[in-house]
């Protein structure tokens, strides 16, 4: 479970990222974030791993508090959190194994990371994450000879080799064309359901949003201004969150 | 035929005039340079003057003692056989240092700073310098030249690599901190294959650099075909010295295009 209460996030240079948000986002749940360009999207994810501090107020993720933690203490709840971002952010020139191995790193000690000695389970789980994504024989390609679906399905095999309670993605798709868009999201949703990882998506797209978010949580200015289900999200309720009406930008091109 | 301007075109801006300060700037280096000589009573009378008495020399050089390369082709080996081993243990302690002199892998502010601080120091002294050290507390020969080398590369090494680790993308270093991998994990999962290509590439150039300062580091008692050239300078055997700068001329070139093709191919 996620737990924000009053989080505000100010960074250094005074921009406020979060304004007094309270979430709470219960295990399982697939809940998507949907906001213009700078309503705080990113931030909140990256607020829930730490990647981002938080200046005021608490954030709990299974009971741990992230606001204020040590590094050490960080370290550990990021590695119950896996991350999907827009650019995948793959080592492009090293193999899809050693990419999804970094998801078992925290979990490794460094004698033999430095070296590369993975153990026969280590290897097996990373076989078993890129099964689940059906990129396994791309196990020894180099990651930068893969398509960009294909990367981003190696970028969730990394999150999945971690053992997850958490699957965090900053616009996962958006690189991506429309129907690899769609089977990218498909997969988050299948790991989310097999799984049980509560999974925290954010979309640009308000036809993607409705479809697979079991929950939408709409965003402007730092602020929650919507937060309920997929089908309560109307155009009107888009409308709102957007501050302007919608365009045929909103959708998913070919897809609406 | 002239294209009628339309009324409305503002004026054309005029070329501006030339900086002011850039011609004091070279009126300043121009006075420098002439102090500077003034300073050392530069002429090259000299030059003309004992060009005569250094016929005999030239002479001498004109007919390169062919035989004689025997001789050198062991101290080449030599040489080469130092320039490898000082380049291989000073990259790779240097890449540790690289690890340490970026911000990126190196979290810790006062390591930092330490390490940047002592590797400067390292790159303060040219290679000679390191020799005349080594020469100074492990004889002549050619330990003292793969000592001073080794020392002297780490410094380079470090620097350049360094650098390349500032620019790496910091995409997949984000996703390494997003999985909570610790500092050494990031170093060699997120950083090390990014500057792989470079990193051997350094090296290269680090082994041809060492190939160069061959003669002035034989010069100063670090071993191999400087030593050789040394000696038979000493003994006033222009023949045989000539016939070992010819053998330089092609060695170095040869070393300096197989490494230039290598380093092509890498990056
Ligand atoms: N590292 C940072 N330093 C300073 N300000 C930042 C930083 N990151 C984001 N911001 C600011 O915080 C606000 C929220 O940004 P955020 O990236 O969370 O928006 P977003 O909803 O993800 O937008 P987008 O759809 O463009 O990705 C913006 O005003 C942005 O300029
Ligand atoms: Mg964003």
């Amino acid at each position: 479970m996620i737990e924000l209460n009053g989080v505000t996030v100010r960074y250094p240079n005074g921009v406020v990222g979060l304004d007094d948000v309270s979430l709470t986002i219960p295990d399982g749940q697939f809940v998507v974030v949907v906001g213009l360009s700078g309503a705080g999207k990113s931030t909140l994810i990256r607020t829930i791993n730490g990647l981002v501090p938080v200046t005021e107020g608490s954030l709990k993720v299974d009971g741990v508090e992230v606001a204020g933690a040590s590094q050490r203490r960080l370290r550990d709840v990021r590695s119950d959190i896996g991350m999907i971002f827009q650019s995948f952010n793959l080592v492009k020139r090293t193999s899809v194994m050693n990419n999804v191995m970094m998801g078992q790193m925290h979990a490794i000690p460094a004698y033999r990371s430095l070296i590369g000695a993975w153990s026969a389970d280590e290897k097996e789980r990373a076989f078993q994450a890129l099964e689940r994504v059906g990129i396994v024989e791309k196990a020894w390609t180099r990651a930068s000879q893969l398509s960009g679906g294909q990367q981003q399905r190696v970028a969730i095999a990394r999150a999945l080799a971690q053992d997850p309670k958490v699957m965090l993605a900053d616009e996962p798709v958006a690189s991506l064309d429309p129907p690899t868009a769609q089977m990218v999201m498909k997969d988050l949703q299948r790991i989310n359901r097999e799984l049980d990882i509560t999974t925290m998506v954010n979309l640009h797209f308000l036809d993607l949003a409705r479809q697979f978010g079991d929950r939408v949580i709409g965003m402007r200015a730092g602020k929650v201004v919507f937060d309920g289900t997929g089908a309560e999200a109307d155009d009107a309720v888009f409308e709102e969150i957007y501050g302007r009406s919608l365009t045929a930008d909103d959708v998913l091109p070919g897809h609406a | 035929m002239t294209v009628a301007a339309s009324p409305a075109a503002p004026a054309r801006p005029r070329k501006p005039r030339p900086s002011r300060v850039l011609i004091a700037g070279l009126v300043a280096v121009a006075a420098i340079t002439a102090w500077a000589a003034w300073e050392v009573d530069f002429t090259l009378g000299p030059l003309l003057e004992n060009f005569s008495n250094g016929w005999v020399v030239v002479e001498q050089f004109l007919h390169p003692n062919w035989s004689y390369l025997g001789n050198a082709w062991t101290a080449w080996l030599e040489t080469i056989s130092i320039a490898i081993v000082a380049s291989f243990f000073g990259v790779a302690v240097g890449l540790v240092f690289a690890y340490m002199a970026s911000r990126v892998t190196n979290r810790s502010t006062p390591l930092y700073r330490a390490v940047k601080w002592f590797l400067a120091v390292l790159r303060s002294l040219p290679d000679v310098a390191y020799v005349l050290i080594f020469v100074a507390l492990v004889g002549v020969g050619s330990l003292a030249g793969i000592l001073a080398l080794f020392i002297f590369n780490i410094g380079i090494a470090a620097k350049l690599t360094a650098e390349t680790i500032d620019a790496v993308d910091p995409g997949p270093l984000e996703a390494a901190d997003a999985s909570g991998a610790g500092t050494f994990s990031r170093a060699r999962w997120a950083v090390q294959p990014q500057i792989l290509p470079n990193f051997l590439s350094y090296a290269l150039y680090i082994f041809e650099l060492n190939i160069r300062s061959s003669v002035v580091i034989g010069y100063a008692g670090g071993g191999g075909i400087g030593q050789l050239i040394q000696v038979q300078f000493a003994r006033f055997n222009f023949e045989n010295v000539s016939a070992i700068v010819i053998s330089m001329f092609v060695v170095v070139l040869l070393i300096d295009q197989l490494s230039q093709y290598l380093r092509r191919r890498l990056v």
